[in-house]
């Protein structure tokens, strides 16, 4: 079974990059968020198998969002879209618990290779 | 390099015994490729071999020794299982080690190419999954190591567990990877994960502020395994390479002072075997210096026979002497004794030898070594090496016969080559036995007439044992064809000129699809001996007591004549008897001993028969000390040397090996 995603992105044109490259390889786009706040509530309701979650957002950060879904389930599996420079926040999120993290501009073997490394 | 020198004799010395070690523990290592141990040691070996070329600043062989280690610590790991075809690479590695050695003794310079080699092992270990990462490994070896200081230590004992393991892990980021503090952060983060991270380098604080290389080495207490967690880590993406090496970290760490507790010493899991032995201090000493003293000591016994000589009338006189007597000859003896190396030295290198044999020509040959531990002057053995090779490869290409031959005569289809050394009275025997073909006398006989070398009518009257002489000859192979292991026509008339050389002789014996033996006998040392004095047309001559099997007067009517020659008969068996002076040339009339009441004679062995010496005076027994005669006089038959007597004088060493 095709394992479901939750892009998080507040531009609309990230999350098209990461959703052609996901659909071509065989992975079901469930729900896109532009913001922590939506992302945060599509992920109670949709329960995807991973998210891949952009820091810098309007309404709620990546960072708080990934903290509240992993608060709630700490099974879940997020993985960071950092932009260069964001290292701090990155590590942040990952003592929080996030599972890995890409970094912008996407390369689409990079963000395989980590999406499958963390579902595998 | 100039001011070096120093440094480059121990080098010399000290990689001579690495690259020893090396060859025999990886002969071991084939046998028990499991045996932790030996892999552990072998490791050490090439370990110290390229820390010592690094310090020296000889490039290739650090390049080298450093590739080599690599294969060996990827064994000792698991992660490369050994097998014939490895055992040969690293082999063909040492010799490739050995040649920069020579290169550098001879040359100066390390001329030879090691690139080959190293492409070749690089190819090799391509099969497996490790070839590109060798580089990185090479650049992070260096500063593998992490310190430890004793808060870290105490920790470390203290939070250890009883199935926990103390590990150095380094982590290697590839060069393009992003975001590299995240990364660095996840390792360490994986790393706590697993176990206790006691320290990292850089630290954690450096790593989030991006502040350091591609590598993050860390110590790490768990209980997990070295597989496991490389596993672990390398699961993390941008992860090029993790290293993990055991540290061994014993619980009484704490009492410890601070020099054992760097993790050098508290010893990775390598170290952790190696058994103590209480060893006296050693100090390594220049060969020429002894033999200095071994000169000095012969000048000092020299003037003591002298003083001896004096005959001075006086109790004082005779107690000195005494005394003087008693010092040289201790001295001596412990001069001896330092000059005195196991003859294993050489010995040990030829299993390697033996191996490479049997599989180029094809054979299956044990090689069994005994006495290894016989002692013998350094000199001596320092000499003995190639008339050995020489033998042995003799052994391996025409003794032992191929499996299938051997089958077809009912052998074990293993030949066996024995090599054995022990003491004989004053004389090292070393013998080499072969349980092959043996030696056809009618066929060395052949050859031999076939090279002119003897004429069929000598060939007539002659034994088997001197047809097999002919082995000895210059210009003697029975080889049909010249291959790469022997028979180069040059090989037993060398090995014979070398053992003469020493005082030594050597004899063969063979029996046609029994076997073939060498046997060398040596004498304990060249410098000084004890001797026979005897006189000579009036002149004194020196009869090494080693050649003497003994002596006695013989009256003129017990003398017998068989075909034209004098003989006596002792013990049942006949002996020869020849004048010592008409076999030195010496101008008298012949045969005047006939007419004497009495006939001193002294029986001495020569090749493997015995001889009576007709001399005209039998006089003291006393030691000598050996001098040669220099190069002009190198020639003179059956003078092997001379010596200074007691008066002063000068008497000459026989040499009756072969007086007749």
């Amino acid at each position: 079974m095709a394992k479901q995603v939750l892009i998080v992105d507040d531009a609309a044109f990230m999350r098209m990059m990461i959703k052609n490259i996901l659909v071509e390889n065989g992975f079901e786009i469930v729900g896109e968020a532009e913001n922590g706040k939506i992302a945060v509530e599509k992920y109670k309701d949709l329960e995807p198998d991973l998210v891949t979650m952009d820091i810098t957002m309007p309404e709620m950060s990546g960072i708080e969002a990934t903290k509240t879904i992993l608060k709630s389930k700490p099974e879940a599996k997020i993985i960071m879209c950092s932009a260069m420079g964001q290292q701090a926040m990155v590590i942040d999120a990952i003592q929080a618990g996030a599972k890995d993290f890409i970094v912008k501009p996407f390369k689409p073997d990079r963000v395989l290779e980590a999406i499958n490394k963390v579902l595998g | 390099m100039d001011n070096n020198s120093q440094y480059l004799q121990m080098f010399f010395d000290e990689s001579a015994e690495y690259i020893q070690m090396l060859n025999e523990n990886i002969l071991v290592l084939e046998q028990e490729p499991n045996n932790k141990e030996i892999i552990n040691s072998v490791f050490r070996a090439a370990h110290s071999l390229k820390g010592m070329a690094a310090t020296m600043g000889f490039d290739k062989l650090t390049d080298l020794t450093h590739k080599i280690e690599n294969v060996l610590d990827k064994v000792r790991n698991d992660e490369l299982v050994i097998n014939e075809e490895m055992i040969d690479y690293l082999f063909a590695g040492f010799d490739l080690i050995t040649t920069l050695v020579e290169d550098i003794k001879t040359k100066g310079e390390e001329a030879s190419d090691i690139s080959n080699y190293v492409e070749e092992l690089k190819t090799y270990l391509a099969g497996d999954h490790t070839a590109e990462k060798e580089e990185v490994i090479t650049k992070l070896d260096e500063n593998f190591m992490i310190d430890l200081d004793n808060n870290e230590k105490n920790e470390i004992v203290n939070k250890m567990k009883e199935t926990d393991y103390v590990y150095q892990v380094n982590t290697v980021l590839n060069e393009d990877s992003m975001l590299k503090s995240v990364r660095g952060y996840m390792v360490i983060k994986k790393a706590t994960e697993l176990g206790h991270v006691v320290k990292s380098k850089p630290s954690k604080e450096k790593i989030e502020d991006e502040d350091f290389g591609n590598e993050i080495s860390l110590i790490l207490v768990t209980s997990m395994d070295e597989n496991a967690i490389i596993d672990e880590i390398e699961d993390i993406i941008d992860v090029q390479l993790v290293i993990i090496k055991q540290i061994e970290m014993v619980k009484s760490t704490k009492e410890k002072d601070n020099k054992s507790n760097s993790p050098e010493n508290s010893s990775s899991k390598s170290n952790s075997k190696v058994k103590s032995f209480d060893v006296a201090p050693t100090v390594r000493v220049d060969i020429n210096k002894l033999d200095n003293l071994m000169n000095m000591v012969g000048e000092l016994l020299i003037n003591k026979t002298r003083l001896e000589g004096l005959k001075v009338k006086s109790d004082i006189y005779q107690d000195i002497l005494q005394q003087l007597d008693r010092v040289t000859m201790e001295l001596h003896h412990v001069v001896m004794q330092i000059r005195m190396v196991p003859i294993g030295g050489i010995f040990n290198r030829f299993p390697r030898m033996l191996r490479d044999l049997s599989k180029e020509l094809n054979k299956q040959i044990d090689l069994i070594i005994e006495g290894a531990d016989t002692e013998l002057d350094r000199s001596i053995i320092d000499e003995l090496a190639d008339p050995l090779v020489h033998i042995l490869r003799n052994a391996a290409d025409h003794g032992i016969e191929s499996p299938e031959a051997r089958q077809k005569k009912d052998k074990d289809a293993i030949g066996k080559i024995l090599l054995s050394a022990y003491q004989k009275g004053s004389e090292i025997i070393i013998e080499v036995e072969d349980d092959g073909g043996g030696i056809d006398p009618d066929l060395m006989a052949e050859i031999a007439i076939e090279k002119g070398i003897a004429t069929p009518e000598e060939i007539q009257s002659m034994e088997k044992k001197e047809k097999l002489n002919f082995i000895f000859h210059p210009g003697f192979s029975t080889s049909k064809e010249v291959t790469d292991v022997s028979g180069r026509g040059v090989g037993m008339d060398v090995v014979k000129r070398v053992v003469e050389s020493l005082d030594g002789q050597v004899f063969i014996e063979s029996e046609m699809d029994v076997g073939t033996r060498f046997t060398i006998s040596l004498p304990l040392t060249l410098a000084i001996t004890q001797a026979l004095m005897v006189k000579i047309d009036e002149e004194v001559f020196a009869i090494p007591l080693s050649a003497i099997s003994e002596t006695l007067t013989v009256n003129p009517q017990n003398i017998r004549q068989v075909s034209g020659q004098d003989v006596i008969v002792l013990r049942e068996s006949t002996i020869p008897i020849i004048e010592a002076s008409k076999q030195l040339n010496l101008d008298v009339s012949y045969r005047d001993y006939i007419n004497d009441l009495e006939i001193p004679i002294v029986i001495v062995n020569t090749g493997d028969k015995q001889v009576g010496l007709i001399v005209d005076e039998l006089m003291n027994q006393q030691e000598i000390v050996i001098k040669s005669l220099g190069n002009y006089l190198i020639d003179a038959e059956h003078i092997s040397g001379a010596t200074i007597i007691g008066d002063g004088n000068v008497a000459l060493i026989l040499d009756v090996r072969n007086i007749a």
